[in-house]
């Protein structure tokens, strides 16, 4: 903002003739184009020329250059030596072995205790395991006796009812005295209907008085 | 239309290696050929070629992609020469090989031209105030006496060309290592300054 100011107020020196009228203002480029701009079509094939310092310069600055990089390459030559020696004899090869079996003994402990209480809780977990499934295995088994002995009862009852059927089966012995009452007593299923819908039973025989005479009535 | 070249500036001067060796009978065995770069030098730099094996043209031939070139050859680097013959392939493609006419190559090839110097350095420099410092209040912690400064140990790069060495016992060196600022080359540079 300063800066806006201060050009304006150049501007307003420079140019007599200043008046704040609007329609007399002149935008005034300041610096260079922005960066994102690509090249300018004029400064294209512009090689700016190659810079050459005079030859005291020249031979001076190889000579101070010369002069450092030797320097640095010998501190840092030094420095590394320095201490990786110190490191080496830092290092006390009997002092690390015992620091690591003493650190291997306490992990080790640490490790067995870890082991103790796992096994605890292993063996309670097992017990109680082989517990539910003996108890399962019980239960399992009561259900399947349940099951034959219902199985063996309907199967007993089949042939309880079988037995009790047998007794009017028709054997050999029976068969004379079957066909005698086959033939005493026919059977007759032939009917009539009159017009009340009253069953009148037999065509060629007579029923038997005992029937009572049954009564269709037609569906709707 | 005169042709404007866009982009890098290079300092090199001079042709590829295969543009040299390849348009001379016998791939110029015998021939000496000059690195532009190296002319730089006060003492003469050249190389001798021994022997040219032709490596294949590339496929598609672009300024980025030139052919190359493997040439053996016996290198003399600022007036030294190389114990073993170098072999050039993987710069042959660098434009900064020129090739010396066979009138010039005695008159460039002098055997009495000046020849780089050995460098003796010194094996030690004192270290930087605060680390000595830090150094000796160290040294007097842990019950050391101090008796003399400290002094580091100094770390020299070695590559092909370098051409110097560490002192050895009793040897006084004929170059000498600043810790710090150091000597300049340039005093005009600081003639103003209280160094």
């Amino acid at each position: 903002m300063l800066k806006a100011l201060n050009n304006f107020k150049l501007l307003s020196m420079t140019c007599e003739t200043f008046s704040p009228n609007s329609l007399y203002q002149q935008s005034v480029r300041w610096g260079r184009k922005p960066l994102w701009f690509p090249t300018a079509k004029s400064k294209l094939f512009r090689v700016s020329p190659r810079k050459r310092l005079p030859k005291e310069e020249e031979v001076e600055k190889r000579r101070l250059y010369n002069s450092y990089r030797t320097q640095v390459k010998s501190i840092k030559q030094y420095l590394e030596e320095k201490y990786s020696l110190e490191n080496q004899e830092a290092f006390d090869e009997e002092k690390h072995k015992m620091e690591i079996e003493e650190d291997f003994i306490q992990c080790s402990e640490i490790n067995d205790k870890w082991n103790e209480e796992i096994k605890k809780s292993r063996e309670e977990r097992v017990e109680k395991e082989l517990q539910e499934s003996i108890e399962d295995a019980k239960r399992r088994l009561e259900k399947r006796l349940k099951i034959y002995a219902e199985q063996r009862e309907t199967a007993e009852e089949a042939v309880r009812q079988v037995k009790e059927a047998s007794q009017h089966f028709i054997t050999p012995d029976k068969l004379d005295a079957a066909i005698e009452y086959a033939i005493n007593n026919p059977v007759d299923y032939n009917f009539a209907l009159d017009l009340d819908g009253n069953k009148i039973r037999g065509r060629e025989t007579k029923p038997p008085s005992k029937i009572e005479p049954e009564k269709i009535s037609a569906k709707a | 239309m005169p042709i404007k070249y866009i982009g890098r500036t290079l300092d090199y001067q001079g042709k590829t290696l295969w543009e040299i060796v390849g348009n001379l009978k016998n791939f110029g065995v015998g021939r000496i050929v000059v690195r532009s770069s190296f002319e730089r030098y006060p003492e003469p730099s050249y190389m001798k070629i021994v022997k040219v094996e032709t490596l294949p043209n590339p496929e598609i031939s672009t300024p980025d992609d030139v052919r190359k070139v493997r040439v053996f050859v016996e290198k003399i680097f600022r007036g030294r020469k190389h114990p073993a013959l170098v072999k050039i392939e993987r710069v042959s493609y660098k434009a900064d090989y020129r090739l010396i006419p066979k009138d010039k190559e005695a008159e460039y090839c002098r055997s009495d031209a000046p020849a780089m110097q050995m460098k003796i350095l010194p094996k030690t420099m004192s270290f930087p105030p605060l680390l000595k410092e830090l150094i000796i209040r160290e040294m007097k912690a842990s019950g050391k006496e101090v008796t003399e400064e400290p002094q580091l140990q100094i770390v020299y790069r070695q590559t092909r060309e370098s051409y110097y060495r560490v002192t050895e016992e009793g040897e006084t060196p004929n170059a000498e290592v600043y810790s710090g600022f150091g000597k300049t080359k340039s005093p005009s540079l600081y003639k103003n300054i209280k160094l």
